[in-house]
């Protein structure tokens, strides 16, 4: 499947001959709802007034609209449709409130929220393990030692440099330069279709088998196995570096280097 | 499911997966507090790990959500390496901010200086007290002169 799937990048880069498209990404609507969102994203990032932060939840409501509305494709049963928009909302508002607010505490907790969207969007998609993990390794264990870290080394609420940012021009260009990619891939999406990217039957349905855990750990041990094996090293140097790190970092100032000849 | 919802399935993932990366990058470069940026750097994982599940639904494929399985695991180690090296340089500088490791930037270019210091806008927090319940106990002052200390 991936060297068929390389093949046909440059013809889905250059499809216009796209014939037989169920449907496109609506390029008016996906401008308007990238537009909206940049102000929003602008007026909500730090350093802006109260009342900045309201319009700007307005705004950024208004483009979500727009998104959840325009340019997402419709899926065809209704009660899952309504649910997917319900978990996406929370997951990129989630995810915007995440950076938008100034303390940290809050970012991590935004953060563990738009987590859990997206463990829903994985469930949805048939990856219950990877849901699984999702909630347990990264809302359970990595946001908690996020937290831990902020309670070491800033006790309290905000500090100055969590309401500034470099500059005053870093937000609306770095704002603009995500809507770019954002569009780029969308106008790309636009011109997929089934002859582009062909499915390869209809009727097996392997990551959607009852047996979910049986047939993950089976592609998991038999294909994987060298995979595997190397990540459970890396799980161990990363420990090692850890502790490393924790260890020689202590002093104040890094030391230079002596050799046993410079006494 | 048809082959048509399949698509629209995959382009919404795909689209969904494209924003929360975007989102990620934006607070990568715009925030300051080291643990924010790490915390952004998760976000954008979190985006190419939708996108990686769509795919494999479409495809049918198990080989996305084994690299999700991998994503996890490298997040994982940057995350315990990534917040030793934060609490250290946390300890050498006494605060999270970036742009006091500006020394390591690229020779001849500019020091970045802030210009201006938001004051803080929000009043201090003001917790809830516990009010004291049941009545004070009486203290024997003679008593607790003559104590034994045990």
């Amino acid at each position: 499947m991936p060297e068929s799937l390389l093949l046909q990048i440059p013809r889905l880069l250059g499809a216009a001959d796209s014939a037989g498209t169920p449907f496109r990404v609506d390029a008016r609507l996906l401008g308007w709802a990238l537009l909206t969102g940049v102000l929003a994203l602008i007026m909500l990032l730090p350093a802006s007034s109260r009342g900045w932060r309201a319009s700007g939840c307005v705004i950024g409501l208004l483009s979500l609209g727009f998104l959840l509305s325009g340019v997402l494709a419709p899926i065809v049963p209704m009660s899952e449709q309504i649910v997917f928009w319900i978990v996406a909302a929370v997951t990129i508002i989630a995810a915007v409130a995440a950076i938008a607010t100034p303390r940290p505490v809050y970012t991590a907790l935004w953060f563990a929220l738009s987590l859990l969207g997206t463990a829903a969007l994985m469930f949805m998609q048939g990856a219950q393990f990877l849901g699984v993990a999702t909630v347990v390794v990264y809302a359970g264990a990595i946001v908690v030692m996020f937290l831990f870290v902020v309670m070491l080394a800033q006790p309290e609420g905000n500090d100055a440099y969590d309401r500034i940012t470099w500059g005053w021009y870093t937000k609306p260009v770095s704002a603009i330069l995500g809507a770019v990619l954002v569009s780029l891939l969308a106008f790309t999406l636009g011109a997929m279709n089934q002859t582009t990217f062909q499915r390869p039957s209809a009727g097996a349905t392997d990551v959607l088998h009852p047996a979910h855990m049986a047939r993950f750990g089976g592609e998991l041990f038999g294909k994987h196995l060298l995979s595997i094996e190397l990540a459970g090293t890396l799980l161990l140097v990363a420990l090692v570096a850890a502790i490393a790190i924790m260890i020689h970092g202590r002093d104040p100032v890094i030391a230079p280097l002596e050799g046993p000849d410079n006494e | 499911m048809n082959d048509v919802t399949e698509l629209a399935m995959l382009q919404n993932y795909l689209l969904i997966g494209a924003l929360l990366f975007a989102i990620g990058m934006l607070g990568f470069i715009v925030r300051r507090n080291m643990i924010v940026v790490f915390l952004c750097a998760e976000m954008m994982l979190q985006g190419v790990a939708l996108s990686l599940v769509g795919w494999s639904r479409y495809f049918d494929d198990w080989g996305g959500q084994m690299l999700v399985l991998f994503i996890i695991t490298v997040a994982a180690c940057e995350a315990a390496i990534a917040l030793a090296l934060i609490l250290m340089l946390a300890r050498q500088t006494g605060n999270l901010d970036l742009a006091d490791w500006q020394d390591l930037r690229e020779e001849g270019s500019p020091p970045y200086v802030d210009h201006l210091i938001p004051e803080q806008r929000e009043p201090p927090a003001v917790w809830p007290r516990l009010t004291p319940a049941g009545k004070v106990p009486e203290v024997d002052e003679e008593a607790l002169l003559h104590r034994d200390r045990v």
